[in-house]
């Protein structure tokens, strides 16, 4: 298993009452795979791609990528960890608006992961070239459509070579050409190998998949 | 681990942040420039006291007593004393000289101020010393071409003088050129080096232009009290091998020497050059502690603004900062990135401040006519302190950025 939760739940403390975000949850997802994540608002979408990628810490359970428990991982071990082995793609698109749209891609080798600039530049404009936006590299963000952005976010996951995406509605502020070019892209990835888990509450999404998971508040999600 | 590269790009990612927010970064850094502005002047005008001082006491000589005639104190105001006192006299001088016996050197002069002197195709005023010949040694002056003055001229009250620099090029004389002044006529032997004024401002000692004076031997000269009484105008007491700590007990000395042979009628003052230095001292001392305490205050208000816009500019930032830690940003870069942000906006207006401060600086010396002086040192302190401020006052800022659980800053927009 590549990526692998067990028994996962997640409560937050508000006003002294707790709140349930994330009702007991196991999963385990491998190479290859495109698991959406399905449920109705609330019922914990975003909180279980938190968890699983280590943005977030469980109030129970554990995570473990390739059999070791994200728990034991210090500071920067998580940091390198969601570095290089995970990508990260959100609802809508966020760019650092003082950057370009090749130097928004090659944000994470800032960071760890191929350090040589030049490697870096080519990498990021040949990734570019692969959303289909080679001519926008020295473009600002804001001159960018929602599409093109989310495209650019897709590249700037890509960059380090990943081994799992995480993709939190990635089509939720697409128009429907434009989600399907996300969605292309994503199972693109996993046929190459990748391990794609995408929350989604979009039907054309989840014919993307090879494997779902529906989340439901009120009741234990079963593992796929 | 952050490594030097780290910090730079940091750096360069806080500066296009920063420059996003020009005017409200401008605004916090201009607390800070304010204080630096503050600390440079201030160490501007420092260091100029501080080496006009010392430029003060090495004209005057450091291991040196003088001791100057003056109007006689309050006691006497009105009174004539003169038969009391004469004032300073050769007697004076020569008892003087047999207390010092082996440990220094005495002269002494008499000086005409602005007097005639031709020589054949040109004149000029000047001021006419006449001086013992241990006084021209004991002003550390030293001939250009030529020689100083002998004893032997005194004793054998010669006709001739010593030029100084610019009096000798004014009357285009030189060695053997004879010179009239007043009635008397009297043959160049050497012309000075240059030695510039006697920087005697506030210590109540008279002034004197050694390049503009003409300096005979003493007894060819008038004497300011008549010839019977032999008084002078001055003394100098050069000491030999000394620590400059035993100058007090020295100018004690000398001055229980004077009140007893003036029966204690003060129509002398005596001033002792070093002494002046901790005069100096404690008068900036006070300027120091007035203008330390408004920089410090200053920088400590900059300070705390410039933490409450990072703290502002770390809650706008709250998604970039989720998104940084989600592409891999460890904690330690995090605080970097914001300590980079304080530490530029502070040292960007520790620079203006520098700048500022030293037209400041200027605009005090051309306007008040007070010296300053610039160290690199001092230079060097403004934009450090501002840094330090940023670095201080940005501490707490980035270090909350830090700790965001990045799950949650990302649901921020
Ligand atoms: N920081 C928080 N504090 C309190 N409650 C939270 C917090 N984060 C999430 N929740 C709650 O947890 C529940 C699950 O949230 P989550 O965002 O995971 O839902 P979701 O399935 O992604 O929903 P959607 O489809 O609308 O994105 C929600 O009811 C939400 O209000
Ligand atoms: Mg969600």
């Amino acid at each position: 298993m590549l990526i692998q939760g067990d028994n996962l739940h997640r409560e937050f403390e508000f006003a002294g009452k707790s709140i349930t975000a994330l009702a007991t949850t196991s999963l385990a997802v491998t190479a290859g795979e495109l698991l959406t994540l399905t449920g109705p608002s609330g019922s914990g979408k975003s909180t279980l791609l938190n968890l699983l990628s280590g943005l977030d810490r469980p109030s129970g359970g554990e995570v473990r990528f390739e059999d070791q428990p994200l728990n034991s991982f210090n500071d920067a071990q998580a940091a390198a960890l969601r570095n290089r082995a995970f990508g990260f793609i959100f609802q809508t698109p966020h760019l650092l608006p003082y950057k370009t749209v090749v130097e928004n891609v090659a944000l994470p080798c800032s960071y760890g992961g191929i350090r040589d600039a030049q490697t870096i530049d080519e990498r990021a404009h040949g990734l570019l070239e692969y959303v289909g936006l080679a001519e926008y590299a020295t473009h600002y963000p804001r001159m960018l459509s929602a599409g093109e952005l989310q495209r650019v976010v897709f590249a700037r996951a890509l960059i380090n070579r990943p081994r799992v995406l995480f993709a939190d509605e990635p089509t939720g502020s697409l128009d429907a050409e434009n989600a399907h070019r996300v969605l292309s892209l994503l199972r693109q990835e996993a046929v190459a190998g990748k391990c794609v888990i995408m929350a989604t509450h979009d039907a054309e999404a989840m014919r993307f998949a090879t494997r779902r998971l529906n989340l439901d508040k009120f009741s234990h999600a079963l593992p796929g | 681990m952050l490594y030097p590269a780290d910090v730079y790009a940091d750096a360069r990612d806080a500066w296009s942040s920063l420059r996003r927010r020009a005017v409200r970064s401008s605004l916090s850094a201009l607390g800070i420039a304010i204080g630096v502005v503050a600390l440079v002047s201030m160490l501007s005008i420092g260091e100029g006291a501080k080496r006009a001082t010392l430029q003060r006491i090495s004209s005057l000589g450091i291991e040196t007593v003088r001791i100057e005639s003056a109007p006689p104190l309050n006691a006497f105001a009105g009174v004539d004393v003169t038969n009391l006192s004469v004032g300073l006299t050769v007697a004076d001088a020569q008892r003087i000289a047999a207390w010092l016996a082996g440990r220094g050197t005495l002269g002494y002069f008499a000086r005409n101020d602005e007097q005639l002197v031709t020589a054949a195709n040109h004149r000029a005023l000047a001021t006419v010393v006449g001086a013992s010949a241990d006084w021209l040694p004991a002003e550390t002056l030293r001939a250009a071409a030529g020689r100083l003055l002998l004893p032997s001229d005194n004793l054998q009250q010669r006709r001739v003088c010593v030029l100084g620099a610019r009096l000798g090029i004014t009357l285009a004389a030189s060695i053997g050129t004879p010179l009239h002044t007043g009635n008397q006529i009297c043959k160049v032997v050497g012309i000075l080096r240059p030695r510039g004024r006697l920087l005697t401002e506030g210590t109540g000692l008279s002034a004197l232009d050694f390049d503009n004076a003409l300096i005979t031997p003493f007894t060819t000269s008038p004497f300011p009290s008549g010839a019977r009484q032999r008084g002078v105008h001055g003394m100098l007491v050069r000491l030999r091998n000394n620590s400059p700590a035993s100058l007090p007990g020295v100018a004690e000395n000398l001055k229980a020497i004077l009140r007893e042979t003036h029966r204690d009628v003060t129509n002398y003052r005596i001033v002792v050059p070093y002494a002046l230095l901790n005069e100096a001292r404690d008068t900036q001392a006070l300027f120091q502690l007035v203008m330390g305490a408004i920089a410090g205050l200053s920088l400590l208000v900059g300070g705390i603004g410039v933490m409450n816009v990072m703290l502002s500019n770390v809650t706008e930032q709250t998604h970039e900062i989720g998104l940084r830690m989600a592409v891999g940003a460890t904690r330690a870069r995090i605080v970097s990135l914001y300590m980079c942000h304080s530490a530029l906006l502070c040292f960007a207006g520790g620079v203006v401040g520098l700048m500022l401060g030293i037209a400041a600086a200027l605009l005090v010396q051309t306007y008040a006519g007070w010296a300053v002086a610039f160290s690199l040192l001092g230079l060097c302190l403004g934009p450090a302190s501002a840094l330090l401020t940023g670095l201080v006052f940005g501490l707490h800022p980035a270090l909350r950025a830090a700790a965001l659980n990045p799950a949650l800053a990302l649901r921020e927009s």
